[in-house]
């Protein structure tokens, strides 16, 4: 199997060439057999990576012990759901799976747009088949999954060798999250080659109409809702396994799968400016570059260990093949932007200051200061070792100063952004949109302050969060009330009717309802608190409004590890409220490994996160360690509406038939009744 | 053969892991609250993690709370604090016993100075070319000027934001 895998990759490799070079010769001649060959092979080389990956996955399920990458990331007693996690467990085949969902991707947009898009298409498969050669070159030499153990025998002679069990799987990845977490994050990182796939294309093929805008636009809000939902569960998994009571720690590799978020996310909100107003053509196009050369520096953060990190388990030499490689795709942006920078021209004209149109300028600014700021601090211990000698480390404390400030701007325009009319907003409209926002925000932020939440950050946060969320409930009341005057559906349903109509601008509140959910998480991490305590069995320790008594301590012995567990009561105000299970985890393997389970009590108000910290030496009792993080579960809760608010993005608007009205009608709906009889109309866009 | 020298090093970490782990255990507390506090400013010099000496929880290790590392600078903290040194002077020796590698934050001096300027030198930079922009574009072409001038009427203005509200995104 192993030599099938190989001769599969290898196989892959040389579609991808035969796509690249026929699908440049096809665009030069426009011949239609070329093009439809070159597209084949496109589909060819996806197809045969799907075997090669299967391939890796039936050695580790078959415990093919004479495989390196099976000895190293398996065991004969890992569980089937972590042998599958297992792929992505280490860097040859992290690399192989980010060619497989690359594949999914692009056999889909292959398939898809088969026959759509004729100009367009042949372009699209050649800077995707320009990706797939890149990571194939990875995957087949040097990177390759398959490579057979073998030792010299007593002759000198190299020989097959197999071992009788594998070193298992990090105890860290042995955690369901772990399962999802990397898919989701490298759908994201793979997701965002569509978008530049079209983005660069339509400048080279200098195609004609908004087209390929929306094609752009739609690709970036799928890869935008998996890397949002990668981040999220990566936060989760850190704080649900490391055991250190925190989900950020501003990590390289965290920091790594933020930047192409931020870029995604100014793009989809500057496209606007394109479709609306045919500005900002550069810009957007710069932006789709930019978010795809982001997650090929992401992936290399993550993979080359250029910067130190706890990720340290995907360290290795591929540095310099990322580098070129990031080289020649700025290299050819550049060049195609030179060469056909005319047909970006935009027709750029702002009526007011105060409009939705500036509104983004600042939006996109400062989400690219946000970037920045994340990059060039990550980056900031490798230029002060060049420049120094000396390497200076930039940890949380620094990232935490920066990013609030940013944090806390962005916030704000997420609720006057949207409220701020196209071309010009007059002071009464501010006066009429800002006035209950302010109030309920101020309101917000002095029951905070009366609840205990005192920190000045903190409460500017919650009082945003407030502002914006009573924004986004005016926007659906004003529209839903529309409806409700046309239709007589109740408030709920003509709510629900307006968000179908228009999908992409009511999606995008339930996002922007979302990231408040995560901001009011976020704006609780100034509480936070904690405990440590070496207990006897009896004992006690108070942390907040909690008492942890233990109980008892006792073992489990599983098919991968023995767990000792100690289990621990927890009162509120001298009345029993649960009981928690801390565990630590011996791995069994050929090398012993350990591993923490946190337990968590979860509650809106706050997480009581306790740990079993292991057995104090001098004393020989447990030390439990218990965290008390008020409102990190509403960051969870907000993942699950920013992904909902994608989804809903992303589906078709219903169209709206008019003339089903039931009630008296207003003078406006009348009127376009007696315009278009019978006629459907389409409202907002998409 | 390069598989079976990466196989050998993660096998080798987490021999390492395993090895600090097995006793399955950690010291008492023995530092200061003080200590602690200044342990924030410090970053854990385990080489395993990127947390500061005092918030040490050290991920993946089969324990939570400072590591061993952690732990004994905290305890260094405490002897610096005997002294009677304040938190800037304790910092400082720290720097030059480890090197700034064991800084949480940059210092606000020398090359450190260039990571806290950064932000504000790009944000000021940003702000000024987007305001910049927005006045360019703000100059409209004679020919784009409003055919009428006069200012509309308040019901026009809401009729307006009305329509602008229901048609657009």
């Amino acid at each position: 199997m192993d030599v099938f895998g190989s001769f599969t990759l290898l196989l892959a490799f040389v579609c991808a060439v035969y796509a690249f070079i026929g699908g440049i010769a096809a665009i030069k001649t426009r011949h239609p057999l070329l093009v439809k060959s070159t597209r084949q092979a496109g589909i060819a080389t996806c197809v045969l990576i799907f075997i090669a990956t299967f391939a890796v996955e039936y050695l580790l399920f078959t415990d093919n012990f004479s495989q390196a990458y099976v000895v190293s990331h398996s065991n004969r007693d890992l569980s089937a759901f972590y042998k599958v996690a297992a792929l992505w467990s280490g860097q040859e085949g992290s690399l192989l799976f980010w060619s497989f969902l690359l594949s999914v991707y692009i056999i889909s947009v292959l398939i898809v747009y088969r026959n759509k898009n004729g100009e367009l298409m042949p372009y699209v498969g050649v800077i995707l088949a320009g990706v797939q050669i890149f990571f194939l070159t990875l995957n087949n030499f040097v990177e390759n999954p398959f490579k057979t153990l073998a030792i010299v025998n007593a002759n000198g002679v190299l020989e097959p060798f197999t071992r009788m069990d594998g070193n298992g799987l990090n105890p860290l990845l042995q955690y369901p999250e772990m399962v999802i977490h990397p898919p989701n994050l490298y759908s994201g990182y793979t997701g965002f080659t569509i978008p530049f796939a079209f983005a660069l294309a339509a400048l080279l093929a200098r195609y004609p109409g908004e087209k390929w805008i929306h094609l752009t636009r739609k690709w970036t809000m799928v890869a935008w809702c998996f890397q949002s939902l990668g981040i999220l569960l990566g936060a989760h998994w850190a704080y649900a396994v490391l055991g250190w009571g925190g989900y950020w720690g501003w990590d390289p590799v965290e920091n790594a799968s933020l930047l192409p978020w931020l870029t995604g996310t100014a793009f989809l909100h500057s496209v606007m400016m394109q479709e609306k107003r045919g500005m900002m053509k550069v810009w957007n196009v710069w932006l789709v570059f930019c978010t795809f050369l982001l997650c090929i520096l992401g992936t290399f953060l993550t993979r080359s260990g250029v910067v130190s990190s706890v990720h340290a388990f995907a360290n290795s030499h591929i540095g310099p093949w990322f580098v070129a490689f990031l080289g020649i795709t700025l290299f050819v942006c550049f060049a195609a932007y030179v060469k056909n920078r005319d047909y970006l021209k935009s027709e750029n004209m702002l009526d007011s200051m105060v409009s939705r149109e500036s509104s983004f300028l600042f939006n996109n600014l400062l989400f690219l200061i946000a970037c920045i700021a994340v990059l060039s601090g990550t980056l900031f211990p490798v230029f002060s070792e060049w420049f120094t000698n000396n390497r200076i480390s930039v940890g949380a404390p620094f990232f935490n100063k920066i990013m609030i400030p940013i944090g806390l701007a962005i916030l704000f325009l997420t609720g006057v952004g949207p409220l701020l009319a196209w071309r010009k907003t007059s002071a009464d409209s501010l006066k009429r949109n800002f006035g209950w926002p302010l109030i309920v925000g101020l309101l917000g932020a002095v029951g905070a302050f009366f609840l205990g939440y005192r920190n000045g950050a903190s409460l500017l946060c919650l009082f945003l969060c407030c502002f914006v969320f009573w924004t986004i409930v005016e926007e659906f009341y004003r529209g839903a009330k529309v409806i409700k005057a046309r239709t007589g559906m109740s408030m709920m349903m003509s709510a629900h009717e307006l968000s179908m109509r228009n999908t992409r601008r009511y999606g995008g509140y339930v996002v922007h309802f979302g990231m408040v959910l995560v901001f009011i998480g976020l704006a609780g991490a100034a509480f936070n608190s904690e405990a440590q305590k070496a207990m006897n069995i009896g004992d006690s320790m108070k942390l907040g409004p909690y008492t942890l008594v233990l109980q008892s301590a006792d073992t489990k012995a599983e098919k991968n590890y023995t767990a000792q567990r100690m289990i621990v009561e927890v009162l509120k105000d001298n009345k029993q409220l649960m009981m928690l299970y801390p565990e630590k985890r011996q791995f069994q393997g050929t090398e012993q490994a350990a591993g923490t389970m946190v337990a968590i009590y979860s509650t809106l108000q706050d997480d009581l996160y306790v740990v079993y910290a292991g057995m104090d030496p001098e004393a020989n009792v447990p030390v439990i360690h218990a965290f008390l993080n008020p409102l990190v579960k509403w960051i969870w809760l907000g993942g699950v509406w920013i992904v909902m608010g994608t989804l809903l993005a992303l589906m078709p608007n219903r169209r709206a038939a008019l003339g089903v009205a039931t009630v008296p009608e207003t003078s406006t709906s009348t009127v376009a009744q007696a315009l278009t009889p019978g006629v459907t109309l389409r409202e907002g866009h998409d | 053969m390069r598989a079976m020298t990466n196989a050998k090093r993660i096998a080798a970490a987490i021999a390492l892991l395993a090895l600090a782990a097995s006793p399955l255990v950690i010291a008492q507390v023995g530092y200061s609250q003080r200590a602690k506090e200044i342990g924030t400013h410090l970053k854990c010099q385990c080489r395993g993690c990127d947390m500061s000496a005092g918030l040490c929880a050290h991920p993946g290790g089969s324990f939570s709370g400072p590591c061993d590392t952690a732990k004994a600078m905290l305890r260094e903290v405490d002897q610096h604090l005997a002294k009677g040194e304040t938190e800037q002077q304790i910092i400082d020796a720290f720097v030059a016993e480890y090197g700034p590698g064991v800084y949480m934050e940059p210092p606000k001096k020398g090359f450190g100075l260039v990571a806290w300027l950064m932000p504000v030198v790009y944000s000021i930079v940003g702000f000024a070319i987007v305001i910049f922009i927005v006045r360019k574009w703000a100059v409209r072409p004679p020919s784009a000027a409003p055919a009428s001038p006069a200012a509309p009427s308040d019901a026009m203005e809401r009729a307006r934001a009305q329509a602008d509200r229901e048609t657009e995104d």
